[in-house]
């Protein structure tokens, strides 16, 4: 029990990242507990906050949790029931009432500085389209796709545009996606074991997986080494799009459109 | 083709919300016939329709769901607003509504006031901007965003793992949060792709719902100091922008993911449920107080606007996450106690009770699907 408690204040600790804006509210929450007398606003804003904190941090609450079949990841979002902003932001106003001007500027001063500019996000970057992913995976796509609306693709991808292709055209399928990339999930991929797991791609490994899964194109970094050059062993290579190299396995290609014509696909 | 694109979104994202969430001034008191408690009703009512259509759809529809889902969602849609529009008129024939200018309080504030106003509109349109301009990459997109587009492109929902593109079983733990769906099914009726709504459309009309409701809080909690209203919303805009503290927190929800349900949920289904309890019990509300109703003999649990309205958000939640529907009912049933103990009137907790209704079903199919005991 002990463990499962300190894991949740471990999660607490988190989700405050024991930034100073967490003072900032704990500041308001006290004046609020001496100050409001609107006994709405207190049961609101001042018991029913405190009283969520200490749910959190009681063990039970996690295993019902969890014993629900909610994703124990999940768990920190209970905290998203105590409205901080909302304590915070009232609390100034309320401590600042009889001199407005100095609390706005006091008060966006201590949310500037304790707090921490969600645009200087590393994740964060200016958008080159309207998709809002990069203009490349657009090219690509816009390659390799199906002409006939309804016929799909397969084609693998290196791992930093795997997460747009399929943003962009669900008509590109792939052997493996996102799936592949987050390392705990431990999925096994026999494609993505020949694409990324060696240093230098065996192609003819990286051929036997891809032609099992039927992919007709392999879309690879232009740095991306090789052992010899793919298209001694088949490909061919149809483009080349802002430093990434899309190959075309022609065997493949051959199987698939037999197979189109034989389900009267095309 | 922009031009129709453009009126085709407006027309799904805020007219037809605001004429259904019209409907509520049949029910709501006069001070909250506003057209900002229009919006956010509406929205409210829009995500319960699209759980209730939607949910049967995704479970039953093998093929082509999408296609059903958008023959009987639209109808139901323009139907409510036609019914807002309707309820409006009869409200606005017997002179219970009030004007727009009186609504939102704009003459009756100091210069000052407006200033700090206009900084907070600037703060807000900052955000919309950044929102509109930057991208922000979240992993949780190639699953979420791509089922819209799968929706949008092939015609079925939740019966291709994203990631693949793979025919898969219905992927039963994400089924009943059909957010994604919604945005596939906005994009579809204003023929806009539906990363484009995603990622630069829906941050453009969520942004500014969910200061609403902050205003919308913001006016009760300073019902005796209006004047302080503005500097409460630039101080909650810096806050939005600044509470950045860790990736968990729904300030980095809200301007990071504004377009995915979960962010949704944090952002305004439980600050929804905040605002409800504010309306249903704050003192702001003329005879509505405690001492006040029982001088009047009125009773304050009374509002069934507002417990209606409880009851569609604790439906809607599911749109966003399964989670949400779970906080949005546990807030419910939490709040509704204590405010039961001191008000020492179990009909409230009654009232509470009948409003997670809704919302316990969805929980209840949530785990007869995730736990196996209907299969589909």
């Amino acid at each position: 029990m002990f463990g499962i408690f300190m894991e949740s204040l471990v999660i607490f600790k988190l989700y405050t990242g024991l930034k100073l804006l967490l003072g900032l509210t704990l500041a308001a929450w006290f004046y609020l507990l001496f100050r409001e007398k609107d006994r709405n606003v207190r049961l609101l804003l001042v018991y029913a906050p405190i009283i969520v904190v200490l749910l959190f941090l009681f063990p039970v609450s996690r295993k019902v949790f969890v014993a629900a079949g909610l994703d124990g990841e999940t768990y920190y979002r209970i905290l998203w029931t105590i409205p901080m902003g909302v304590i915070t932001c009232y609390g100034a106003c309320k401590l600042f009432a009889r001199h407005k001007r100095v609390g706005l500027v006091v008060t966006s001063a201590l949310v500037i500085l304790c707090g921490s500019y969600v645009y200087q996000s590393s994740y964060i970057s200016k958008a080159e389209n309207l998709y809002h992913i990069p203009d490349t995976v657009i090219k690509i796509c816009d390659r390799i796709s199906p002409e006939d609306s309804t016929a799909r693709v397969l084609a693998v991808m290196p791992p930093e545009l795997i997460h747009f292709v399929r943003q962009y055209d669900s008509r590109i399928n792939m052997p493996y996606g996102r799936e592949m990339l987050v390392e705990r999930w431990d999925y096994y991929n026999a494609v993505y074991e020949a694409m990324e797991k060696p240093e230098v791609v065996d192609v003819e490994a990286l051929l036997e997986a891809t032609r099992a899964e039927y992919c007709r194109y392999i879309v690879m970094n232009s740095e991306r080494k090789t052992d010899v050059n793919p298209e001694n062993c088949g490909l061919v290579l149809i483009d080349e799009i802002d430093g990434y190299r899309i190959y075309e396995d022609p065997v493949t290609t051959e199987v698939v459109e037999q197979w189109q014509e034989y389900y009267e696909d095309k | 083709m922009i031009i129709l694109q453009t009126l085709g979104l407006i027309l799904w994202l805020l007219a037809v919300p605001f004429c259904m969430g019209l409907l509520f001034f049949s029910v709501l008191e006069k001070q909250y016939r506003t057209p900002g408690v229009a919006l956010i009703a509406g929205y409210i009512v829009l995500f319960a329709i699209l759980e209730l259509v939607g949910i049967p759809v995704v479970l039953l529809a093998v093929y082509n769901g999408f296609s059903i889902f958008k023959w009987i969602f639209t109808p139901a849609l323009l139907l409510c607003a036609a019914l807002g529009v309707f309820v409006a008129f009869k409200i606005k024939k017997r002179g219970q509504v009030r004007k727009f200018d009186t609504a939102f309080g704009w003459k009756a504030i100091s210069t000052e006031e407006k200033i700090i106003f206009a900084l907070f509109l600037v703060l807000v349109g900052f955000q919309m901007y950044m929102a509109f301009t930057r991208a922000s990459f979240d992993g949780d997109d190639a699953y979420y965003g791509v089922q819209a587009v799968i929706a949008q492109q092939i015609d079925t929902l939740y019966r291709i793992n994203p990631y693949t593109g793979r025919s898969a079983p219905l992927d039963v733990r994400h089924a009943l949060a059909l957010f994604p769906i919604w945005e596939a099914y906005v994009g579809s009726m204003s023929n806009v792709h539906a990363t484009i709504v995603c990622h630069s459309i829906v941050p453009l009309v969520l942004i500014p719902l969910t200061y609403l409701l902050y205003f919308q809080i913001g006016k009760i909690l300073l019902k005796k100091r209006r004047d302080m209203l503005p500097m409460f919303m630039v101080v909650i805009a810096l806050w939005q922008m600044f509470g950045n503290v860790s990736i968990y927190t729904t300030e980095t929800f809200f301007l990071t993911r504004t377009w995915q349900g979960k962010s949704f949920a944090g952002n305004f289904i439980i600050p929804a449920v905040l605002w409800i309890f504010l309306s249903l019990f704050g003192e702001e509300n003329e005879g509505t107080g405690l001492k006040e109703d029982a001088a009047k003999g009125k009773d304050k649990t009374g509002k069934p606007g507002f417990w209606l309205l409880l009851a569609c958000l604790n439906l809607a939640g599911g749109a966003s996450s399964s989670l949400a529907i779970l906080l949005s009912c546990l807030m419910t049933a939490g709040l509704a106690v204590l405010f039961t103990i001191r008000e020492r009137k179990p009909v409230i907790l009654f009232k509470a009770c009948l409003s997670c209704v809704p919302g316990g079903l969805y929980v209840l199919l949530y785990l007869a699907l995730t736990h196996g005991i209907i299969v589909l």
